[in-house]
């Protein structure tokens, strides 16, 4: 009798499981095979999954168009620099909250939570003025300018808590056979956190890709990324959704390898540190 | 610090000018009108509107629908995949994707499903006799865009819960499972006088960091109906951004988005209640 409730939970369970998969790989299925289709295809009415000749013609469409091309250089560009630029800036910061104490180290927090935590939408208004006025619109500057206040909170977040997680004498070691504050940093500590700084940046990596908002407002013709491009071409009338779908596979993917490799530093990064693991 | 600095100059100027050109009467359409004083006008004129409420009602219908649908399912399948059971950890791992997605790519992704000649979803639900689903299409039927659009969120966003739900669900200590078992409790009970208590800071961690980004939403709408159809889908968010760069009313859309912070503020103070702000 045990035995066969137990059989018919995991009968359940697997089942769940299931379905857990479909509701999750539907969307994506559907998006992945349409972007395989031969043109024509995506219009069969009633829509087919699995019965066509696969192709890879919207990807050479996609690679053949100048203004595709350069809107993928364009993300490369903008996510590389704005996140080395943000983890140059934030590691620093990050230590010195990590061990200091400061009279106000609490306020300097919430600061930077709230920079975290305050909506696009309410910066993007004043920036785009601001950047009028300096004649930065649509240049590669205001963009990392961008991705910097997008990915610096989340550095100092993130890497204080690793910081915080490693000994104290290791750096009193160190000082004491002679080395300098900033050599500690650089040979003894930056090595050890080298596992936390590479989660750090991947997560800073899928703000950046992933920006819509701030792109649309203060990018332009020359600075144009996917996610801009992807729905400048979405919203037009004859929507190619074969190519369409090769740009929205081409544009999910690596963030999607990127961010199950830092699955492990998800939690920690993305609850500034409000789940204890 | 030089990342302080940096934020003081990214994040605090434009905030503190943010608030400043809510006082302030700017069309950037009409630079011969300049630039006029006006004190709180604004915000009267913005929250004696009828528009505003209506859009703050359905901001509201959103976030606590969304963020609600995603607490229970985030929950429920962090349950499961927690089990002791092969191959929970890759799907784990599969249930993911959809968050690392850039929101624009999931509402281009929706937008194929639900096209009203040759998306599949639209074709299963003909072929299941649901009409109402059908014609109109969804994202054209005003009753039914913003649960469409919750629907998206709920796809995109329910990993989030399982990925902070699981972390949580790993640090509970078996102890307490045992003396139940013990003390002969049933599966249910554990769950309801053990785990959910345990679970409760977890889930109002997850509660609180997905409220707040939901306010934010703004690319998934932009993709698949611009607010529409009317305003039935225009979110503060949306509205904001229409003031803005539409109309280029700086002051009005400006006010918009005060509104936004003051509800995403109300948010953060709760999280730092919460989790608290312990300097290590």
């Amino acid at each position: 009798m045990k035995n066969l409730g137990k059989l018919a939970l995991n009968i359940m369970t697997v089942g769940a499981i299931l379905l857990v998969l479909l509701w999750t790989l539907y969307p994506l299925m559907w998006i992945f095979l349409s972007s395989l289709k031969p043109a024509g295809a995506q219009f069969q009415d009633p829509p087919v999954w699995f019965n066509f000749e696969p192709t890879l013609d919207n990807y050479r469409e996609f690679f053949g168009n100048s203004e595709f091309i350069s809107a993928i250089l364009n993300s490369l560009l903008i996510t590389i620099v704005s996140v080395l630029f943000s983890l140059i800036l934030g590691t620093p910061t990050a230590y010195s909250l990590a061990r200091f104490k400061y009279r106000h180290d609490d306020k300097m927090l919430i600061f930077v939570l709230l920079s975290r935590m305050t909506p696009p939408i309410v910066l993007v208004m004043p920036l785009f003025l601001l950047a009028r006025a300096l004649g930065i619109i649509d240049t590669y500057l205001v963009l990392i300018i961008m991705g910097g206040l997008l990915s610096v909170p989340f550095v100092i977040w993130m890497m204080r808590g690793f910081f915080a997680d490693l000994p104290i004498e290791l750096e009193e070691a160190a000082m004491i056979d002679g080395c300098d504050r900033k050599n500690v940093l650089v040979r003894v500590l930056l090595p050890l956190v080298a596992p936390g700084l590479a989660a750090t940046a991947v997560l800073c990596s899928l703000l950046v890709w992933n920006q819509f908002l701030f792109v649309l407002v203060l990018g332009g013709s020359s600075t144009r990324t996917l996610p801009v491009l992807v729905k400048m071409f979405v919203t037009e009338q004859s929507v190619n959704w074969g190519v369409m779908s090769a740009a929205g596979i081409i544009t999910v993917l690596p963030l999607i390898i990127f961010g199950l490799l830092a699955q492990k530093y998800l939690v920690k990064g993305l609850t500034m540190g409000g789940v204890k693991e | 610090m030089p990342g302080l600095a940096y934020l003081g100059i990214v994040f605090a100027i434009p905030l503190i000018y943010a608030i400043g050109i809510t006082f302030f009467d700017w069309n950037l359409l009409r630079p011969d009108l300049g630039i006029k004083f006006v004190g709180l006008k604004n915000y009267i004129d913005i929250l004696t509107e009828v528009q505003t409420w209506n859009t703050i009602g359905r901001t509201l219908y959103f976030v606590i629908g969304a963020v609600g649908i995603e607490l229970i399912l985030g929950t429920a399948i962090a349950l499961l995949l927690n089990r002791d059971f092969p191959g929970t950890d890759i799907v784990s791992s599969v249930v993911l994707a959809p968050f690392m997605m850039a929101p624009i790519v999931v509402g281009f992704v929706w937008r194929f499903l639900l096209n009203r000649t040759f998306g599949p979803l639209v074709h299963l639900f003909s072929s299941l006799g649901l009409d109402f689903l059908t014609s109109p299409p969804i994202f054209a039927n005003g009753d039914l865009v913003i649960p469409a659009i919750i629907t998206m969120d709920v796809w995109q966003f329910t990993p989030f819960v399982v990925l902070v739900v699981l972390a949580g669900l790993k640090s509970l200590s078996t102890q307490y499972y045992e003396a139940a078992e013990v003390d002969g409790a049933s599966r249910w009970q554990m769950f309801w006088y053990i785990t959910l208590p345990l679970l409760k800071p977890t889930l109002l961690v997850a509660a609180v960091i997905r409220t707040l980004t939901a306010l934010r939403i703004f690319d998934t709408i932009m993709v698949t109906t611009q607010g529409g159809p009317g305003y039935s889908s225009e979110v503060l968010s949306f509205f904001a951004y229409r003031l803005g760069f539409e109309s280029y009313e700086m002051g009005s859309a400006g006010t918009v988005g005060i509104i936004i912070l003051t509800l995403a503020l109300i948010f953060t103070l709760f999280y730092i209640k919460i989790v608290g702000v312990e300097s290590e």
